[in-house]
């Protein structure tokens, strides 16, 4: 099933490689507009992996630094897009694993009542759907939810997961499939 | 989306969870002034560079007065190698050698810099430099002599006490890591680079 190319790919950020180039020199207007060509899709992601989305402002921030200090190292061996994900994956999990040791008893309630929707106007926090989506995801093992974020919501291909993770493309098509059936099941209960 | 078999439930969660927040400028602008922030912290950490020669030297930052007085007391014990054919890829010093490799030599405080010396060897290379967080992988900042032998390349550097990552830049293109250091993967970039501890334990 995971193997199955996505019918709707979601769509690349536009980013030229004179833009990065500049960037490793120091132009921090180069920098500038890889912020903002990512941010969006850094804080969708980081609000859904984190255990405690209060906490994805910070980590994308973190990300986002440890990015520019890293720069002058970048290759470009590497995809751009992969790079910065797989320090924003590294930030989310450090994250998380803080939070389990800081305060694991109030984790998966707080974390059912917290999780926000993109659009934090009060009209998007009455979207009873997406907030369903949300808790649905949140139950995810982290581990799953973070692979199922990288191929389905981020688009990114197995080969190139398997890059950035160093784990195993058939492991990675497992562990999609186990967050795809449990989102499904969970959904399905409701609205199925 | 997710199966050759529709799943609507699954694609409209997909759908759902691919909307984007808003374009926020002011989280963008804050991240921006983080990190020139943080870059420019990094910068002002001291780089001073001492041929093994003594032929050259370069100093930067407001320190360079304080370095410049540990370099003078500075002293070398014998660092000797043994010639190794090497092709690009370099080789490492004999094992004799490894306790001379890298010297702690003078401090006066627990953050100051503390010389460092490095020692490669690659008879067949015509440039090699240190690069580290410690210059910003900087390849021009600590270019390293070629000894009277021809095949050992040093340099002596300050660097501020703590765990650090390197590696050696050979002929301007060839990131390679230290034979006799530990090595730790970048969790940023995914390679591996070698560790040196700087200071006191």
């Amino acid at each position: 099933m995971t193997s199955a190319p996505l019918q709707r790919p979601a769509p690349a950020t536009a980013l030229d490689s004179t833009t990065i180039s500049r960037a490793k020199l120091g132009d921090i207007d180069a920098f500038t507009a890889i912020v903002e060509a990512y941010h969006s899709r850094c804080l969708r992601f980081a609000r859904a992996m984190l255990r405690n989305p209060d906490d994805a402002e910070d980590m994308v921030q973190e990300a986002f630094v440890r990015l520019y200090r890293a720069l002058p190292r970048y290759e470009e061996r590497q995809r751009f897009e992969s790079w910065l994900f797989q320090i924003l994956g590294n930030c989310c999990r450090t994250a998380n694993t803080a939070f389990r040791r800081h305060d694991a008893r109030t984790v998966d309630d707080d974390v059912l009542t917290r999780v926000p929707s993109p659009h934090m106007t009060g009209a998007a926090l009455d979207n009873e759907w997406g907030d369903d989506v949300r808790r649905a995801l949140a139950d995810v093992p982290d581990y799953n939810r973070e692979i199922f974020l990288l191929h389905y919501i981020e688009g990114f291909a197995y080969d190139e997961i398997e890059r950035m993770t160093g784990i195993k493309q058939s492991a990675l098509k497992m562990r999609v499939k186990r967050a795809s059936d449990m989102l499904r099941s969970k959904l399905a209960a409701r609205y199925g | 989306m997710s199966n050759d078999a529709p799943d609507p439930i699954l694609d409209r969660a997909i759908d759902e969870l691919r909307r984007l927040p808003p374009v926020d400028p002011v989280a963008i602008r804050r991240i921006v002034d983080a990190a020139a922030e943080a870059r420019v912290t990094a910068a002002d950490e001291p780089v001073f560079v001492v041929g093994s020669s003594g032929r050259s030297i370069r100093i930067w930052s407001a320190i360079g007065l304080a370095a410049a007085a540990a370099v003078a007391g500075f002293i070398v014990r014998g660092a000797v190698t043994s010639k190794t054919p090497a092709q690009v890829v370099a080789q490492a010093p004999s094992a004799t050698t490894s306790e001379s490799l890298r010297q702690v030599v003078s401090s006066s405080a627990e953050s100051s810099p503390i010389l460092q010396q490095f020692i490669f060897e690659n008879a067949h290379a015509h440039s090699v430099s240190v690069v580290g967080d410690f210059n910003k992988w900087d390849r021009s900042t600590a270019p390293m002599q070629r000894s009277s032998d021809d095949a050992t390349w040093s340099v002596i550097i300050p660097i501020v006490p703590g765990r650090h990552i390197y590696g050696y830049m050979v002929d301007d293109s060839l990131f390679t890591l230290d034979p006799r250091a530990p090595k730790v993967k970048d969790v940023d970039l995914g390679t591996e680079g070698s560790v040196v501890m700087v200071g006191r334990p």
